[in-house]
């Protein structure tokens, strides 16, 4: 390093320690040291002079609007999860009412509320016969494709909730059994219920919607029953071929 | 007065030694950038509010400093073109008294002072930033994108303008005599 590169690099970076500078500053003899004392000195100066008051309580003042700041963020923020969590209330409250309003108009819903009415056609023991029954049906346009079940007690053509309906009550291992038959009245799949005492299925028939219910009969009932009232509307199930 | 550092989490701790540590040399910085009092203390809290918001993004205290003279540039920068002030050169220019208020303000410290202000822009920037940042030609080049070697022309001839200002022949020598 020669002296002028020397004293340009000082003339940018009076502070560096650069050892190739501090190397030249300590041996040249051109008189680069007094030149690196001076710059020193006019960079002490510099800044000193740089250094101009600072007002007071600046850092304070800095903090103050930052922790104000932050503080308005957070209440912002709050209220906007507030206004989020009410939205979030508001709907599964809409969703709530529209699930209570879809399951009240349920079939099986509107049949348990059939029953308070109907509540005496559970009493009756006495076997109506298939003529009788066929009869009941055709009160409703539907005709039955298969015998009529054993030990049917009463039938009646009535309305369930909005839907027209043929009201029959089976006696099996002396339990009473309802079944409800909606003619048009189309169901997806069959499904079971419990509600307010009663334990049901709703069958989906070909042609419409068979609920059978009772209060506290046995599966084995339940099953035997709503199996009958099927053969009987639907027909008897066709012959499985079996293979061989 | 202590800081209270119960219930206070770790970032706005790291956030409040910051400011402590260098709101001083960062008004300092922006008092030379835009030669005024009222207008350094607006760009030192907007950089503070900045980097408040950006603090993740500070991995090494080291870096400080150099980040928040980054984000005051920028601040500096987004204020002019907000306000669209008019360009006057420097020499034209009168800085606000209140600055030199101070008692310090007499002899060579107030004609150095006098001096920086006289400084164009592009000398005066960069040297405010390895003066008072402590920052290295390679970070005011980064920070600035130029090159190293520009910075490192524009440190000299700023140092050669201030002392040809401050006059006299040990001045141009490099300082006192």
């Amino acid at each position: 390093m020669n002296c002028l590169d020397f004293r340009r690099r000082i003339g940018a970076e009076p502070r560096s320690t650069d050892p190739d500078l501090l190397a030249h500053r300590d041996s040249c003899r051109e008189g680069c040291a007094g030149f690196w004392q001076r710059a020193q000195r006019f960079e002490d100066d510099l800044e000193a002079a740089m250094a101009v008051p600072v007002p007071d309580g600046l850092a304070d003042r800095i903090l103050l609007a930052q922790a104000t700041g932050e503080r308005r963020h957070q209440v912002r923020r709050r209220r906007s999860w507030m206004a989020i969590a009410a939205s979030l209330l508001i709907v599964l409250a809409g969703a709530g009412m529209f699930w209570r309003q879809a399951d009240l108009n349920s079939l099986p819903a509107l049949a348990v509320a059939h029953m308070p009415e109907e509540m005496d056609s559970l009493t009756m023991t006495r076997p109506m016969t298939d003529a009788q029954v066929e009869a009941g049906f055709a009160g409703r346009s539907a005709t039955l494709k298969g015998p009529a079940p054993n030990g049917v007690t009463y039938v009646r053509d009535c309305m369930v909730g909005p839907y027209p309906a043929v009201h029959a009550v089976t006696r099996m291992d002396d339990e009473p059994v309802v079944a409800l038959y909606v003619p048009g009245k189309m169901g997806e799949r069959d499904a079971s219920f419990r509600r307010d005492g009663w334990d049901g299925r709703e069958l989906a028939l070909r042609e419409g919607t068979l609920v059978v219910m009772a209060q506290g009969a046995s599966r084995h009932t339940m099953d035997a029953v709503a199996r009958a009232w099927r053969a009987a509307i639907e027909g008897p199930a066709p012959q499985a071929v079996g293979r061989i | 007065m202590a800081p209270v550092h119960g219930n206070v989490n770790p970032k706005q701790r790291q956030y409040e030694a910051m400011v402590r540590a260098l709101s001083a040399d960062l008004y300092r910085f922006a008092f030379w950038l835009s030669r005024s009092e009222t207008v350094a203390q607006d760009l030192v809290q907007e950089t503070f509010l900045r980097a408040w918001k950006n603090l993740d993004a500070l991995r090494d205290a080291e870096a400080a400093k150099p980040w928040l003279f980054t984000i005051l540039r920028r601040e500096h920068a987004r204020l002019y073109e907000r306000k669209h002030f008019d360009t006057v050169e420097i020499d034209d220019s009168v800085p606000e008294d209140a600055a030199f208020a101070s008692p310090e303000r007499s002899g060579d410290a107030a004609q150095v002072r006098d001096a920086m202000l006289k400084l164009p822009d592009k000398y005066r920037e960069p040297l405010a930033m390895q003066v008072l940042g402590g920052m290295s030609c390679d970070e005011i080049a980064a920070a600035t994108d130029q090159q190293p070697g520009a910075i490192m022309t524009q440190l000299f001839r700023a140092r050669q303008r201030l002392k040809r200002l401050l006059g006299g022949k040990a001045a141009l020598e490099g300082g006192r005599p």
